[in-house]
């Protein structure tokens, strides 16, 4: 024993011993509490994995479906729902690739299911489709007009709001409100059957807006001001939202 | 799928604006909400033995052994919140066994065990020991043994050994003050850390839950402390209580600095997120964080004490007021905790909506819970103190008279 030990304190010696003898327990129990194959692959038991694979499978993937219903994900690969797993609609159908008489798949044909996605939300990003399913064509069924696979406004819409809808409602209680959306916006006409490929244009001309804002001479009751000392560095929408300009 | 989402649907009357729709449901709740006030109460009770021990703050004596047990006996149960809310406490050792180095939480284990076996445990060990061999030499049968066993068999209780004792209490105080700093701090950085909530991410956080913290201790001890002593049918001592209410009084003005700060620096900053969290202090929180975080819990306190340090209060009332205002601070340090954990799941991540808290009374999550878990630190304090007399038991008194051979 070495000679400084008999010169601690009596409690010091005490509380040592049950602090070693701690220490030694828990070296002794760990290896055996700590499940086979922990830390092998990562912070975790590498069995987790093949726990988890051992689970059934639920869904079963495009690439299953396309076996036998090539006709539906070609029509669905280009259409505007390409993005779209088949599975999303018609539920897990592991079960019915196995079976396919016995597991039917879902057919979501009432008018709740296609509004978890386009009901009007004015989160969502301007140009996706939304509508009000209240005010929408209340008696039909979605897939009577639309199909789903190849989904397409069942006929060309006649207004921006259609679309834009969060905009229009902006701009109807703004005081630009009789100003027509395509006098700002050149719009080619491919833009209401592909909106993303051909884009509606906006001005980023500081004179576009002094059209009406900085010509004194114009006869026009709206807010005047002298383009040449107002904010010089900036485009007027950087300050100015033009669809409901009195917000601040 | 209908199954799924039915309980969703009453909740949704709730929900203002829009939200996410795994926002609707809150994952924190109240049982998280009571482990940051928990462990607010041990840090603070702490640091207030520790003004005993390194400040020297003589008039505080009194309450020494009685802050140390109170924050052992909430230290007992700050963790059972959690256990119970994460659903296998059963599991809970394997944290140690597998530390996580990578995760803030898991490590949080080793924090806490630290506290508890490092510095609560040891203090109170070294400050009872010679109690404890005085007990057990002049007791029989179980109980000799059941204090023979918490010495650990110590006997010696010489001059100089007592001195060890002393030593060893002041040199684990003192590093107790930074590692109860770091238990609470760690739960404030917990929160502050998670930048993808802008409620939550403040570098502010930690001292911010530790000056709130103090305050509750402080707060606790004195409540305690002024229900205790007519018990044990001790005399209450004034100066004790005035120091006390002093202390609290000084706390409390720092903490309420560093809450206006924390408000002020958010509306100046005015990140994307102020018009969110505006709307919700001013509908969602506005009870608890307005009326009751900050008016009832801090500002009419402080008031109080000030009202009492600027007037010539007889003592009677300067009682009476004292217990109201901790009782206050009670209520708006757990407000504090409240609003922190429930206000930060209120808001969607989208910052265009709100959804609500629902509250049930009973299952793991439920108020009932709650309350049992809030009554037990009592309970166990309770039983601390009969094993471990803050002012020594009858027969301690009595042994003491013994000169030592």
């Amino acid at each position: 024993m070495p000679n400084w030990i008999p010169n601690l304190p009596e409690q010091v010696r005490r509380l040592a011993l049950l602090v070693v003898v701690v220490v030694i327990a828990f070296l002794i129990v760990r290896p055996m509490l700590i499940p086979a194959g922990f830390g092998e692959q990562g912070h975790f038991r590498s069995g987790a994995l093949n726990d988890a694979v051992a689970h059934d499978y639920k869904y079963a993937g495009k690439a299953s479906c396309e076996e036998c219903h090539d006709d539906m994900t070609s029509m669905l690969a280009s259409g505007y729902h390409n993005n779209l797993s088949c599975e999303v609609c018609h539920g897990p159908l592991a079960g019915h690739v196995e079976e396919p008489e016995e597991v039917q798949p879902e057919f979501p044909r009432g008018r709740n299911f296609c509004p978890v996605c386009h009901e009007y939300l004015s989160a969502r990003p301007t140009g996706f489709p939304q509508i009000v399913s209240q005010s929408h064509n209340q008696l039909k069924a979605c897939i009577n007009c639309h199909e789903p696979h190849d989904p397409v406004p069942s006929e060309v819409p006649e207004k921006c709001s259609a679309c834009h809808g969060k905009i229009a409602r902006s701009k109807a209680v703004s005081h630009h409100a009789n100003v027509e959306c395509d006098f700002c916006h050149s719009v080619n006409e491919g833009h209401k059957t592909s909106p993303r490929e051909f884009r509606a244009a906006k001005p980023i001309d500081r004179n576009f807006c002094g059209q009406c804002h900085a010509d004194s001479e114009n006869g026009s009751d709206a807010p005047q001001i002298d383009l040449s000392s107002h904010e010089p560095r900036y485009v007027c929408w950087q300050c100015h939202y033009p669809h409901l300009p009195e917000a601040k | 799928m209908d199954e799924l989402i039915q309980h969703l649907y009453p909740l949704l009357k709730s929900v203002t604006g829009y939200i996410y729709p795994n926002e609707i449901e809150l994952h924190w709740g109240l049982l998280v909400s009571l482990y940051p006030y928990l462990t607010g109460l041990v840090a603070g009770a702490f640091i207030l033995a520790s003004l005993v021990k390194v400040f020297n703050v003589k008039e505080l004596q009194p309450t020494y052994r009685l802050s140390m047990l109170t924050a052992l006996a909430f230290l007992i149960v700050a963790p059972l919140p959690l256990l119970l809310h994460l659903g296998h406490p059963e599991k809970s050792y394997e944290i140690f066994l597998t530390p996580n180095t990578n995760s803030a939480m898991a490590m949080f284990g080793f924090v806490y065990a630290w506290y508890l076996m490092a510095v609560l445990l040891l203090e109170l060990w070294f400050d009872y020991r010679k109690d404890m061999v005085i007990i057990a030499k002049s007791s029989r049968g179980l109980k000799k043994w059941f204090y023979k066993i918490l010495s650990l068999f110590s006997k010696d209780i010489s001059d100089k050994s007592v001195a060890f004792d002393h030593k060893a209490v002041r040199i684990i105080t003192i590093i107790g003050i930074p590692s109860a700093f770091l238990l609470h701090g760690y739960v404030g950085f917990i929160f502050g850390s998670i930048k993808a909530n802008p409620w939550w991410s403040s570098v502010l956080m930690p001292i911010v839950f530790l000056f709130s913290a103090i305050v509750s201790g402080i707060a606790m001890v004195l409540l305690l402390y002024m229900v205790i002593t007519p018990i044990r049918k001790q005399q209450l001592d004034m100066i004790c209580l005035d120091k006390l209410a002093s202390y609290l009084f000084y706390i409390m003005i720092v903490d309420f600095s560093l809450e206006v700060l924390d408000f002020i620096h958010r509306v100046y900053e005015s990140e994307e997120s102020i018009k969110i969290l505006a709307s919700m202090v001013q509908t969602k929180l506005f009870g608890s964080l307005v009326i009751i975080q900050v008016i009832m819990g801090m500002i009419l306190p402080l008031a109080t004490i000030a009202g009492v340090k600027i007037f010539k209060v007889p003592a009677d009332l300067r009682k009476l007021l004292y217990f109201m205002s901790a009782i206050l601070v009670q209520i708006g340090i757990f407000s504090t905790r409240w609003n922190v954990v429930v206000g930060g799941q209120l808001f969607s991540k989208s910052f265009m909506g709100l959804t609500t808290y629902k509250m049930t009374f009973f299952g793991l999550e439920g108020l009932l819970i709650s309350i049992t878990l809030l009554i037990m630190p009592f309970f166990i304090l309770w039983i601390l103190m009969k094993i471990l007399p803050p002012g020594g038991s009858e027969t301690q008194e009595a042994a003491i008279q013994v000169p030592s051979p």
